[in-house]
């Protein structure tokens, strides 16, 4: 049961590569159809967890993953549905199977320990892999528009400007995903806040509790993807930081966001691995 | 019943012609109403474009192609030696091939160009409106604008502009999507400004600023263009609102240069700038091309464009031709099983009905058997009669050619005297949901 997701993801971007290679419009029904089967197995998957823990399948950095994934899934099938395109899907899909076989290797889902049973922190969890989850479309949206703005300007109108939309759509997308993404890792940075202080102030503050602080690196990290994402928006509103330049910054702060929740989550933190 | 498709294109006839046979000139309606009061074939279709003239029409035998050909010449008053060289006749599957390749733009003179299902799809409307079409031509049509939607989706055929202005605007559109709301900024008044003005004009852009050497053939292309003319030597603050630059200017040395581009981007807070060159010489230093944001595109560039799409229309050639196959055989098949099936059935029923009426006779003599006896009997009738029906229904069922099919029918329908089935022509319900599905 927990391959399964796995096994759909993959069969979805196997799907959309034959799509965006060809372009036949069956074959690209199936492949959203195949997605929308991922998703709605992933959906069984963290609910069936959910029943069995008894709590959200949140804790450990393998669990995040899979429900960063989901939300992933789920924020791209909702694009992909309302803007009637299918070309990021490529992109995406091949980035759902990566990031999965991370929680497919290791489903085991990881009690959660009593200071973590607060409600504050499903909030905190939720609304940061929302923001990952919009991060990553912006990385994606970007990738795309330099492909595309490099085929334009070097005049070789050739594959990606047959299949991906304008410029100013990849860009107009790539600016609400952002922020939409800053807005959720606003909150989930101040929820994590309220909620550490809160639990620094109980009797026996557990260990991983006292190394919350800007010295930790994942909280250091986190807060230096916030400043990327946050010179993001105010550079594009007020020097019309825009079209590629916006592109590369929000594959340069994914970049990081990456970083910070596989890298520093699995090794480097002394403070979330939970 | 057959299916036949008379016309003339630019693959048969001389642009002189094709401009005297025009039955758009006097409406299609009133050319179909002609042709119908002339008896000319039961459904009709008139496809009237400034490249082609045809009629589909289905009629009994090849006397109605003949009629359709000469009301080629008799509606539009000319010799009929005239026409008659330059006409071709397309017969059943043949006449839905050459409609469904025309449809596609398989039949055009620019291959694979978009205008043509629109116009067949106009023209089908005019003829249903008026009831001059039924289950052939229906289906027919229907099955046109599949295979329409179907080269378009499935293939490369219609993509890819292939005229140089076409080729800007598609450019534009890839850079700023709808151009809708975006400002134009035309440098130069002269013929191919117009031309590229005409083309952006179409495309609802928000403003048009001309700038020319002398204002007052500015503020001539203005009117034309319901834009606004501004003096040459304003044209820096223009640069730095417009978001498309076409430059076709008769200067000698480059217009544009990298300095003063660079200086309206800064004003422009880095929005994409797209500047068209299509000066020869160049208005535009190739230098501009290398600035952040900013697309470059001479005359040479958009012909090599055109010709890569042309290059490349011509290989998506073979798929289309093979959607075209597929639907043709689809369309065969079904006309194949309309023209058997009813006379098989009118058949069977005509035999069951005999059958019936002699058990009916014989029921006084009947009535004194006993249950088990009388059920025998209409047992033994039935099978002799599915008997006697079991070879000619496989036999009808086995003919192919369309020929003799209409034979086969009319002899059954004379040695039997079947039931003339005058329903034929209309679309049954359930076809009728097919058809439109």
């Amino acid at each position: 049961m927990h391959l399964l997701p796995l096994l759909l993801y993959a069969a979805a971007a196997a799907a959309y590569i034959a799509h965006f290679a060809w372009r036949d419009p069956r074959v690209g029904r199936l492949a959203t159809g195949l997605l929308a089967g991922g998703v709605l197995a992933h959906t069984f998957l963290i609910g069936m967890q959910t029943v069995q823990a008894g709590h959200a399948p949140l804790v450990g950095t393998s669990a995040a993953i899979s429900a960063f994934v989901w939300l992933l899934g789920l924020s791209y099938l909702y694009i992909e549905l309302t803007s009637d395109e299918r070309s990021m899907g490529v992109f995406i899909s091949v980035l759902l199977v990566g990031l999965d076989i991370i929680p497919a290797l290791d489903p085991a889902v990881t009690p959660r320990p009593p200071v973590l049973q607060s409600p504050l922190f499903t909030v905190h969890v939720m609304s940061l892999l929302f923001a990952y989850a919009s991060f990553a479309l912006a990385c994606v949206l970007g990738v795309i528009y330099v492909l595309l703005f490099k085929e334009i300007k070097a005049k070789q109108l050739g594959f990606f400007y047959a299949r991906l939309p304008p410029l100013a759509s990849l860009d107009l997308m790539n600016s609400r995903a952002i922020t939409v993404g800053w807005a959720f890792l606003t909150i989930g940075v101040l929820v994590g806040l309220i909620w550490a202080w809160q639990v620094k102030g109980s009797p026996a503050p557990d260990p991983r509790v006292q190394a919350m602080s800007l010295a930790d690196p994942k909280i250091l990290v986190a807060l230096v993807s916030w400043g990327i994402y946050s010179f993001a928006l105010f550079a594009r509103k007020a020097a019309g930081w825009s079209g590629r330049r916006a592109a590369y910054l929000s594959g340069i702060a994914f970049a990081v966001v990456l970083l910070n929740f596989v890298l520093v989550g699995y090794f480097l933190t002394a403070s979330h691995n939970f | 019943m057959r299916l036949f498709a008379v016309g003339l294109s630019h693959r048969t006839a001389p642009v002189e012609l094709r401009e005297t046979v025009d039955f758009a000139r006097k409406g299609l309606e009133n050319a179909l109403a002609e042709l119908s009061g002339r008896g000319a074939g039961r459904e009709l279709v008139v496809l009237s474009t400034c490249n082609r003239a045809e009629i589909y029409a289905v009629g009994d035998t090849d006397e109605t192609a003949e009629q359709v050909g000469r009301f080629f010449s008799d509606y539009h008053e000319i010799p009929h030696d005239h026409v008659r060289d330059h006409l071709y006749v397309h017969r059943g599957p043949d006449a839905a091939r050459h409609l469904f390749r025309v449809a596609a733009g398989l039949d055009s003179l620019v291959v694979g160009e978009p205008q043509i299902l629109g116009q067949v799809k106009a023209a089908y409307a005019i003829a249903s409106d008026g009831q001059f079409t039924a289950a052939l031509t229906n289906r027919l049509f229907h099955s046109a604008f599949t295979v329409g939607k179907r080269v378009r989706s499935e293939t490369g055929l219609g993509e890819g502009a292939v005229s140089v202005s076409y080729a800007a605007i598609a450019l534009a559109k890839k850079i700023f999507g709808d151009l809708n709301g975006r400002a134009v900024l035309i440098l130069g008044a002269g013929e191919m400004a117009k031309l590229t003005g005409i083309h952006l004009r179409a495309q609802h852009v928000r403003k048009i600023t001309i700038a020319s050497r002398t204002l007052s053939t500015a503020q001539n292309l203005a009117a034309r263009l319901e834009g606004v003319a501004v003096a040459w030597d304003s044209i820096d603050r223009a640069l730095s609102s417009a978001d498309i630059v076409v430059t076709a200017t008769g200067a000698s040395e480059p217009v544009l240069t990298r300095a003063r581009v660079d200086e309206a981007m800064r004003h422009r807070r880095n929005r994409p700038l797209f500047v068209i060159d299509i000066a020869v010489p160049r208005d535009v230093d190739p230098a501009v091309g290398q600035l952040d944001q900013v697309f470059l595109y001479n005359i040479d560039d958009l012909r090599t464009i055109v010709q890569e799409n042309l290059a490349r229309r011509g290989a998506e050639l073979a798929r289309a031709e093979a959607i075209v196959d597929e639907e043709v055989a689809r369309y065969a098949a079904w006309m194949q099983s309309r023209e058997i099936v009813p006379t098989v059935v009118a058949l069977r029923q005509r035999f069951e009905a005999i059958r019936r009426a002699e058990l009916q006779r014989l029921e006084p003599k009947l009535s004194g058997l006993p249950p088990e006896a009388k059920a025998r009997v209409d047992e033994v009738t039935r099978l002799i009669v599915e008997k006697l029906l079991l070879t000619p229904t496989e036999q009808l069922k086995a003919v192919s050619d369309e020929a003799m099919i209409v034979a086969y029918a009319d002899a059954l329908n004379r040695l039997f005297s079947l039931a003339q089935d005058k329903d034929r022509d209309q679309v049954a319900p359930e076809e009728e949901s097919e058809v439109s599905s």
